[in-house]
């Protein structure tokens, strides 16, 4: 019985495709949630100190939805899926020249959850191209509750708005090796400082005076106070977040070009910062490192006492309630109990946000599109750079293929270069090629173009 | 101590520190009243003694320091310096200071920048728009300025100016420390010859190393060494001929350049008479007196990295010795004035 379908445009696809990948940077998997009028993309990372949440309206993000539900999930369904296979399907297609893309650009893609009683669980995406071809594709998930963060509007008093595009822009100034971003106000000179540091540094006065040059750069960025949309921060408050979830959620908002808005109240508690676009409204949560982490922490607000600090309740993590900050713009379930009934602490140890240990560094994966490691965007510097014997073991493949003095299909021979060798889809020619010569049909089309209609898996 | 200035050649300077950290990761820099100097020293691999005049790339300098020659000689760290100086491209104004922080001594750049936007940009390439013709049609003529100015006249009025300070790590060296490191002295050259344009060289010289290592995949691992850090074989003579070859079990091949220039020695800056200097006997000894170096492939790669400086190159060859690169740094505002020079000592192995 189908809970679920709903039918994306091309355009549709593509803001998808968007939020997985950002998602993707925190975990690697997605908790899929419908209802009769949204669709919610959470997930929260391994270390429990960044949570996402991407909320579709049904009505004016997708070309149909339609939330059936059944005897089970009446309400609301949920399950758990991986991203990487979703990416896998609605990833972007299209070719090098405009014909190309005309006949490779997706018409709609429809997109069903079949669950019930006695039946497979699955999640079918049928994705139409313009040029007739149809790709469907079934996913098994976990029926599962999604985890969703909790974050009090209320007790966050300090808040900011700028373009997210400026302040995408503003952390390229940041260079490598960096871990943490301490957000500050300096009433006295209007203006709101980011500053970028890491504690994996050696004390000063250790016997290797070598250790000292190997302190990555630490860049301090202040930007006038008009600049920000609204500015209502406590003087000298100092926040200080992972530098890694905030260039992920920069990436991210950047597409959509919005206005980012945070807001936070003490260190050591959450920052909720989010921006919407067509339909969509993009939110996260991240833990704010405490003062007693921050060793630099070198604010002069007095430290809430411990007395506040119990009544304040921290952060909790509720498999089944929602986050009370959304909370009126969601109706609970009946199933879940009001978020309040849950706040007072000690009925069980909450699984709280937390910022130590930190995450494991990231995988180095191309997943994340070097948004920062690029040292040399310059027109054409990457030719200067020395023959890179690390990089030999993996590229010999391409290497072969380059010691042909581009023979064929490179459109400009002027710029040779390595990545658009890597860029040839050289593996499916490969496995392809016997079945045709056995088949003994001429070749209609390039397998290039076939490759887009996600005939074969990457 | 105390030093402090504005940059400027932006773009220079990050070129050249690049070029630089192709190399080694740390330089040595010199500062005194005329001149900065950089200098790394790899363990192994070449070297590059980097010697600027100070308005190259900076201005309204100010230098003092208790030490002889009003002198201060840091220890810096290049990378960051490239990150750093990639922030201030294209910024309004940047300037460099000596500083302390929790006690530390730092190199802080502050960079006064505004952020790219798009549209502004686009803009700005265009700061006189083009003259509008023809004049008489005025009136009717639709401007497609019009609209994009005002646009970008919003954006600035909205758009500030941001302050970015990057600090960088420095160790402030006594003079001690950096007064047995010696600039290395090499006899006069067999041959000298400007160089043919290095993203070529460095095009056929990466080529020739990345195959001697594809071939040495297959065959024994003998000599491994060798295979993994192949060796070019460079010859120069003074008929305007350069030669790059690789030769390994399997290969042979050859690159030749020729009618290249063999530069005429200014005798004031010559230690023996003209007509004694080693170059003559190889200008006599014809086409086929070649005089010959090795050099490590990955080695020379990083060092023709400097190409991106787009300077004039003029390689020196002692014959089986050493071979010395001579980078002559164009000065773009001041095009007649001093050429600054990059030297690279560049580590050779005898056959």
């Amino acid at each position: 019985m189908v809970v679920l379908n709903f039918t994306l445009s091309e355009d549709g696809v593509a803001v998808l495709h968007d939020a997985l990948s950002c998602m993707f940077k925190f975990s690697d998997d997605v908790c899929l949630e419908a209802r009769k009028d949204k669709l919610t993309l959470s997930t929260l990372n391994v270390s429990k100190s960044a949570y996402v949440c991407f909320t579709f309206a049904a009505n004016r993000f997708f070309s149909r939805f339609n939330f059936e539900g059944n005897a089970q999930y009446r309400e609301r369904f949920a399950c758990q899926l991986y991203i990487k296979s979703l990416l896998t399907i609605f990833r972007a297609r299209g070719g090098a020249s405009d014909a190309s893309r005309e006949n490779a650009s997706i018409e709609r893609c429809d997109v069903a959850i079949d669950d019930g009683v006695g039946r497979k669980s699955r999640l079918v995406a049928r994705i139409s191209f313009r040029n007739g071809i149809t790709a469907s594709h079934s996913l098994p998930y976990e029926v599962k509750a999604p985890t969703h963060a909790k974050f009090n509007q209320q007790e966050a008093e300090n808040s900011w708005a700028i373009s997210s595009k400026t302040l995408r822009q503003l952390m390229d100034h940041f260079g490598p090796g960096i871990e943490l971003l301490d957000i500050n106000t300096d009433d006295e000179n209007r203006v709101v400082n980011f500053t970028c540091f890491t504690e994996k540094v050696q004390k000063r006065g250790t016997t290797n005076n070598e250790a000292v040059l190997k302190k990555p750069l630490h860049t301090n960025i202040a930007v006038e106070m008009d600049e920000f949309d609204d500015v209502s921060v406590e003087d000298k408050m100092h926040i200080i977040i992972s530098v890694k979830d905030f260039r992920a959620i920069l990436q991210h908002a950047q597409i959509t070009s919005g206005e980012l808005a945070t807001s936070y109240s003490n260190p050591g508690r959450p920052m909720k910062l989010s921006y919407g676009a067509d339909g969509v409204l993009c939110e996260f949560i991240l833990m704010t490192v405490g003062e007693k982490d921050a060793i630099s922490q070198r604010h002069k607000t007095p430290k809430p006492n411990a007395a506040a600090k119990a009544a304040t309740p921290r952060p909790q993590l509720d498999s089944t309630s929602h986050r009370a900050s959304s909370a009126q713009q969601t109706q609970a379930p009946p199933a879940a109990k009001p978020p309040q009934s849950k706040m007072p602490s000690g009925a069980r140890p909450p699984p709280e946000f937390d910022m130590r240990p930190p995450p494991p560094p990231p995988p180095a994966a191309p997943r994340s599109p070097g948004l920062f490691v690029s040292q040399d965007d310059d027109d054409d510097d990457q030719q200067w750079e020395p023959v890179n014997p690390e990089e030999q073991e993996e590229e010999e493949e391409e290497e072969i293929v380059r010691l042909e003095w581009h023979t064929n299909s490179e459109p400009d021979p002027s710029a040779p270069r390595i990545s658009s060798y890597v860029r040839q889809p050289t593996k499916p020619d490969h496995t392809t090629s016997p079945d045709r010569l056995l088949s003994g049909l001429e070749p209609t089309q390039r397998l290039s173009d076939v490759r887009r209609f996600g005939l074969f898996s990457d | 101590m105390r030093f402090k200035t504005d940059l400027k050649n932006i773009r220079t300077f990050s070129k050249l520190t690049a070029a630089l950290s192709s190399l080694e990761k740390i330089a040595w820099v010199r500062l005194d009243d005329d001149s900065v100097r950089f200098t790394v020293i790899p363990d192994t691999g070449s070297q590059v003694w980097a010697s600027l005049s100070v308005d190259l790339i900076f201005e309204n300098y100010n230098i003092q320091s208790n030490e002889p020659n009003n002198t201060i000689n840091l220890e810096l760290p290049l990378n960051p310096l490239q990150r750093a100086l990639k922030s201030a491209m294209g910024s309004n104004h940047a300037n460099l200071r000596l500083t302390k922080r929790d006690g530390i001594p730092m190199l802080s750049m502050t960079i006064h920048t505004l952020t790219k936007d798009p549209a502004a940009e686009n803009n700005s390439r265009h700061p006189n728009p083009p003259p509008r013709f023809p004049r008489d049609h005025d009136d009717e003529y639709d401007d497609p300025f019009a609209q994009s100015d005002l646009q970008a006249e919003l954006q600035m009025r909205r758009e500030r100016e941001k302050v970015i300070t990057q600090d960088m790590p420095v160790r402030v060296l006594h003079p001690d420390t950096v007064e047995t490191i010696m600039q290395p002295k090499v006899r006069e050259p067999d041959v000298h010859i400007q160089l043919p344009p290095l993203l070529q060289l460095k095009a056929i010289s990466d080529r020739f190393t990345k195959l001697a290592m594809t071939t040495s995949a297959s065959s024994s691992s003998a000599n491994r060494a060798e295979k993994t850090n192949p060796k070019l074989e460079l010859s120069a003579n003074m008929h305007g001929n350069l030669r790059l070859r690789l030769f390994t079990d399997a290969l042979d091949i050859t690159s030749v350049w020729d009618n290249l220039e063999n530069p005429e020695l200014d005798p004031s800056q010559l230690t023996v008479p003209v007509e004694q200097h080693p170059s003559v006997a190889f200008r006599e000894g014809g086409p086929d007196k070649w005089a010959t170096v090795r050099v490590d492939g990955k080695d020379w790669s990083r060092v023709l990295s400097v190409g991106r400086l787009e300077g004039r190159v003029i390689a020196c060859f002692v014959d089986d010795h050493a071979l010395i690169l001579y980078v002559y740094v164009p000065h773009h505002d001041d095009p007649g004035g001093v050429e600054d020079v990059v030297t690279y000592y560049v580590s050779s192995y005898s056959a």
